[in-house]
């Protein structure tokens, strides 16, 4: 993570990456719902029958695009009586190895959950199970090493925030002029504690309803999923009945990103981010200003998501290492 | 410069933060249910916990809703719960639930793993895992507890029907067979796994899941 050259415009190798592993995190977040229903119907062996029904919809391809993965992959398929058949029980055992979303899930086996929710889930309940500990070794470790690195690499809200902050350029292009309002930075901090506090007084996580991740991973499995129910209903191709008012809140705060402050619930608001700001405070993989090679051009300053002032070295800990 | 302006711009930021805080806050208690009211009583996945305790530890995360086999576990909206004539009450929105009348737990049976499916998949511990033994589902298991309704019963009403004690996995011990096949319920063994309440043949049906204890 060294200060990058500010004369070059092009895009980066680690913007290249970061985009990339970002579109990635998205495409499984909206996968992992899909595998399931794939497994319900291995399950229920009705996956031919619905491949066939499902054939030339969004539901079918994507079906049909899992059968071919999983079943490409070692002992995938078995012989039987002559015939190449999908290996059941190899398939069910590794779809199990897939589920929830950026908010807690499950990848090829390795159970990963956000701290947010961790924490939320101590406080609210007064215990930590050991099944919690396990799940929290990767965010934590990687929070550890890299600091806020989940914001800018992996949550699926992050990159859309993201995307909708190019929503500025395209008002620029009309002539308009957004906003940008600067809200104090510790509102995060006090959000975070007051979560855990209402959490722990209310005994529900509440701060789970309102993280974007979270919703975002409850969003997909209901989008998912009824378009496989109403598929199987009858009723094919791509629905978005499934959406509910979780996508207006979000789609509510990026226009209000793009409209009156730049990037602000990443910013000033977001409890996740403080909570990964604050493991993450002591962490040795950062940006850093090299004294000697900077002229002072002040092109990092606009640049930064986060709104942060890397020309004068000031990221401390909410920096998320994007390094764009 | 003055005092007055830092003094403004002090307030102005204490107001700001105070209303994204309370904003937050606020949308957080309505989109957890809180303007809903009074808790409902529904069905959980097996291994729940209590249901304060339940709601205290889950997240929301919709893994045992993944890993369930059967899509037997919804999450539990004004949508899922609407033919059920249930809604979410209190920080229940997108909580797991069963409505066994749609989709009946069926016990990991033919499914892969030692232990039931939603039980491993619980990172928090809401859902506290259960081996996939006879003996520790007797045991472990206890959803709910199957009742009749004498009423709306084919066989107390003259027919002889048995479709639920076909259905139960414990046949013989949850549920038997009696005079012009009667069902009769073995609290002791009953998991409230709900497979007799979805194959009943009755509408409303005449064997139902109900909550041990509310």
């Amino acid at each position: 993570m060294k200060n990058k050259s500010p004369s070059s415009r092009a895009p980066h190798k680690l913007q290249i990456a970061r985009r990339t592993v970002q579109i990635l995190a998205l495409v499984v977040a909206l996968t992992i719902p899909i595998v399931s229903r794939y497994a319900n119907y291995i399950s229920a062996r009705e996956l031919d029958k619905n491949l066939a029904r499902f054939e030339g919809t969004a539901q079918g391809r994507a079906l049909a695009l899992l059968d071919t993965t999983f079943r490409a992959m070692p002992d995938g398929e078995t012989e039987r009586v002559g015939r190449i058949i999908r290996n059941r029980d190899v398939i069910l055992a590794r779809t199990q190895g897939f589920g929830g979303g950026p908010w807690s899930g499950q990848i090829a086996g390795v159970s990963m959950t956000d701290p947010l929710a961790a924490a939320e889930a101590i406080v609210a309940h007064k215990r930590l199970p050991w099944v919690l500990v396990v799940s929290l070794v990767v965010p934590i470790l990687g929070t550890l090493l890299l600091g806020r690195v989940f914001c800018s690499w992996i949550c699926p809200m992050g990159f859309l925030f993201d995307l909708g902050d190019k929503l500025r350029s395209l008002a620029g292009l009309l002539e308009l002029r957004p906003l940008n309002i600067r809200f104090p930075r510790w509102t995060m901090y006090a959000l975070l504690g007051a979560g855990l506090g209402l959490a722990f007084l209310s005994a529900e996580p509440v701060l789970s309803y309102v993280y974007p991740p979270a919703m975002f991973t409850r969003e997909a499995h209901g989008f998912v999923f009824a378009n496989f129910d109403r598929a199987e209903e009858g009723s094919l191709g791509l629905n978005f009945g499934g959406l509910t008012s979780i996508s207006i809140i979000l789609g509510g705060i990026m226009l209000f990103e793009a409209a009156i402050s730049r990037r602000w619930w990443c910013r000033y608001v977001c409890p996740g981010g403080a909570l990964y700001s604050l493991i993450g405070a002591a962490r040795p993989v950062r940006v850093r200003l090299v004294e000697d090679r900077c002229t002072k051009c002040a092109l990092c300053v606009p640049v930064c998501p986060m709104g942060l002032n890397p020309m004068h070295n000031e990221m401390g800990m909410a920096c998320d290492c994007c390094g764009v | 410069m003055s005092k007055g302006i830092k003094r403004r711009e002090f307030f102005g930021r204490i107001f700001a933060a105070g209303l994204s805080l309370a904003g937050v806050l606020g949308v957080g208690r309505w989109m957890g249910g809180a303007a809903a009211g009074e808790r409902v009583p529904v069905i959980r996945p097996p291994g729940a916990l209590p249901e304060t305790d339940f709601l205290a530890a889950c997240i929301r995360c919709s893994r045992c809703i993944d890993a369930c086999p059967n899509q037997c576990i919804t999450a539990f909206t004004e949508t899922s719960g609407l033919e059920h004539g249930l809604a979410p009450g209190r920080g229940q929105r997108n909580t797991p639930a069963i409505f066994p009348r749609r989709q009946a737990c069926v016990l990991c049976q033919g499914a892969p793993g030692d232990v039931l499916l939603c039980t491993a998949a619980c990172p928090t511990g809401a859902l506290v895992p259960i081996a996939k033994t006879v003996d520790s589902i007797l045991e472990n298991v206890k959803i709910g507890i199957a009742v009749v309704d004498e009423n709306i019963c084919y066989s107390f009403q003259g027919g002889a029907c048995g479709v639920c004690v076909r259905a139960c996995p414990f046949e013989d011990k949850a549920l038997r067979a009696g005079m012009w096949e009667k069902p009769i319920v073995d609290e002791e063994f009953c998991v409230g796994c709900g497979l007799c309440e979805r194959a009943c043949v009755r509408y409303p049906q005449a064997i139902r899941v109900e909550l041990l204890e509310v």
